[in-house]
């Protein structure tokens, strides 16, 4: 039976946490925070703290091991980058084989090339593909492309976006961002096409909107577009001469290989892509249409290590192992089948718990109250048992997660409800 | 990047609403106000806000509004109020000139004596006492100026929009509370535990909650050692944070 299971009583062993506590606090001497940013534990997604690791030893396929030795399988994945499983044997071998033949040089290596076409036969609203390391890059570098085709300056935010952390894609009441920084952003609801139309009519300054294939934000259920919502977007940029820009950094390669756009019936100006483009390999990338080839080349926008070219043969041994695979029907399938299972273990003890989003990217909440507490408390139970979930963030499947996998997280699963259950009488 | 009109309703309601606190928690400051008449004094900011503060039996007790007041102090703008609390302006009161004494000598004391609480000496918070009320009387001055700056300073108007109703607790554990009450993206401050509340911030205790409030650790940090626990509504304590850190530059 599995590492963590004492077939004696019947129950998954519930694991300590001692070294990351040590590691932790070596780290927050020498590291502002300990860990800073979205794996860090300060972002509200690891409540309580004490019951997540907070630093790894070893990754293998869908399961990581923490410092004190503890296994988890993980539906996490880095947050998106693990797509096909952690040392993917091919993704590797083409990475370690481009390795000796060198990485970051001063003529970009001719693997570049074949990766930007690559995207450009991949993605449906592809003409050209600009390299970068992070989604924040390119991001940035989709709106600077928008401002530049445009010169317009103003750009429309859905509310509860991320588009990384440029101080023009943050917000006005964080730290370091001066109200200059985002004076330029207009704000509307998801789904709001008529206040969106309202704007648009009155402000002939807008560059670009910029938006998440569908709201797949943090602390809410996820909402998907509503009926003929991205068709109305498309022909309002369109008539209006403003840039549509799709942030697919999170979502990317897990709905449909071709785009989130191409999945959801829309074309968009500029796509960007990050996490799931070369399974762990550091690039970004943003694609875009012809008519603004020319926007793009004219930027001013580069980085020591864009061109590196290890992540480039990664990325096409990634892209061509997706397609091979069928990621996107496999990850519904098998989001779908942990979703459906972890839905009737809560309903066996009383929970009522809400799967929202792709099954892909599946996001969960127990609606039994309405702080959150009780989720939190049964998130907990399940990642000191060795499923590693988020309190309040979308997950994510890849390709090397088995039924077995799913199997043994759903009774895990369910063993942390049976612990709420019992710690909360009053919940009858 | 510091809004007049925001420092002064934080200066009244915080700040010198603190006075409360004192009489509550420092036996000289309940003293001072022993075997004297009930006399309550009126701020009225032109442009700001308006309380009046009660000493009667040993207490004291601050309510909006200074229509019913035995002595008014009037300030002709928020700046000028400021200049009160740091010391640079000297009131004059538009009425109760016969209870100047009152204004003179014991309000002069209680004041001296909130200073002394609010901001002690390093060589101070080595006595037990005085650490364990500068750190209620911070906790209770960081909640009333959380309420105060998410109502009027812009940038935590934005942070209050995004905060959706319900209550948040601040607690050192096993110690006290207060209650920011969110309705309709205003926001009120109660020195009071809640009975209910929909996200909770939680000091591990008075040493952890003295050291975030001076700025000698880093709460972020704590966060992650687990010395400050943060439960329920993230997104909800998330935009209470955001107001938090701008309280550091109202109150430094």
């Amino acid at each position: 039976m599995s590492d963590n299971f004492d077939p004696k009583v019947k129950k998954f062993t519930c694991y300590k946490t001692t070294k990351s506590d040590e590691w932790y606090a070596r780290a927050a001497k020498v590291i502002p925070s300990g860990v800073y940013g979205h794996l860090g534990p300060a972002e509200g997604l690891f409540t309580p703290v004490n019951r997540w690791p907070r630093f790894s030893d070893k990754a293998q396929g869908s399961y990581f091991w923490d410092v004190d030795g503890n296994k988890y399988v993980d539906y996490m994945c880095a947050y998106g980058p693990n797509v096909l499983g952690y040392n993917d044997p091919d993704v590797d071998a083409a990475a370690l084989a481009q390795a000796k033949l060198g990485n970051c040089t001063t003529s970009p290596n001719k693997i570049m090339v074949e990766c930007a076409e690559l995207l450009v036969d991949t993605v449906n609203c592809a003409d050209w593909a600009f390299f970068a390391k992070n989604g924040n890059d390119a991001t940035q570098g989709a709106i600077l492309t928008a401002r530049a085709h445009t010169h317009k300056k103003k750009l429309i935010f859905f509310n509860g976006f991320y588009h990384g952390v440029s101080p023009i894609v943050q917000k006005i009441d964080y730290p370091g961002v001066l109200p200059e920084d985002v004076a330029n952003n207009i704000y509307v609801d998801w789904d709001d096409i008529a206040t969106l139309r309202k704007i648009v009519a009155e402000d002939n300054d807008i560059a670009a909107v910029i938006a998440q294939p569908y709201d797949h934000g943090n602390f809410y259920d996820n909402k998907y577009p509503a009926d003929g919502f991205w068709q109305d977007v498309r022909k309002l940029c369109t008539d209006n001469g403003i840039v549509l820009i799709v942030d697919d950094v999170r979502a990317g390669f897990r709905l449909d290989i071709a785009g989130s756009d191409h999945y959801f019936g829309f074309e968009a100006d500029i796509i960007c892509f990050c996490k799931a483009l070369a399974n762990g390999w550091n690039m970004s990338a943003f694609c875009g249409k012809e008519f603004l080839k020319g926007a793009a080349s004219s930027l001013s926008y580069t980085g020591s290590y864009w061109m590196s070219a290890i992540p480039f043969a990664a990325c096409i041994a990634c892209i061509n192992k997706m397609k091979k695979l069928d990621t996107p029907k496999l990850f519904r399938e098998l989001g779908t089948q942990l979703t459906d299972g972890l839905k009737a273990a809560a309903a066996n003890n009383g929970f009522n718990l809400v799967v929202s989003g792709a099954p892909a990217l599946f996001y969960l909440r127990i609606a039994n109250d309405d702080s959150l507490m009780l989720h939190q408390e049964w998130i907990a139970e399940c990642v000191n048992r060795g499923v590693f979930l988020a309190s309040h963030h979308n997950h994510f499947i890849n390709a090397s997660l088995t039924s077995d996998d799913i199997k043994r997280s759903i009774e895990i699963c369910e063993e942390a409800f049976k612990v709420v259950k019992k710690n909360h009488p009053e919940l009858g | 990047m510091i809004d007049q009109k925001a420092l002064a309703y934080v200066n009244l309601y915080a700040v010198l609403g603190a006075l409360e606190n004192l009489c509550e928690l420092v036996p000289e400051a309940s003293a001072a106000l022993t075997n004297k008449k009930p006399l309550s004094i009126g701020f009225e900011v032109k442009g700001g806000p308006s309380a009046t503060i009660t000493f009667a039996n040993g207490k004291c007790r601050m309510e909006q509004g200074c229509s019913k007041c035995n002595v008014k102090l009037p300030f002709s703008s928020c700046e000028k109020f400021n200049g009160l609390i740091d010391g640079t302006v000297t009131p004059i009161p538009s009425k109760g000139f016969t209870h100047i004494g009152f204004l003179l000598k014991d309000f002069t004391k209680l004041t001296d004596l909130l200073n002394k609480y609010l901001r002690p000496s390093d060589e101070d918070l080595k006595d037990p006492d005085i650490f364990r009320i500068n750190t209620e009387m911070t906790l209770n001055v960081i909640g009333v100026a959380i309420a105060q700056l998410g109502n009027q300073d812009e940038i935590c108007k934005f942070s209050a929009a995004h905060i959706v109703d319900g209550s948040v607790m601040i607690a050192i554990k096993d110690g006290p509370a207060v209650e920011i009450i969110a309705k309709n993206h205003r926001l009120l401050c109660l020195k009071k535990r809640p009975e209910k509340y929909r996200c909770s911030m939680i000091f591990d205790s008075y040493q952890t909650a003295n050291d975030l409030f001076g700025g000698k650790v880093n709460a972020l940090a704590c966060i992650g050692t687990g010395k400050v626990e943060m439960h329920g509504l993230m997104a909800m304590l998330d935009n209470v944070n955001r107001i938090l850190d701008r309280v550091a530059i109202y109150l430094a």
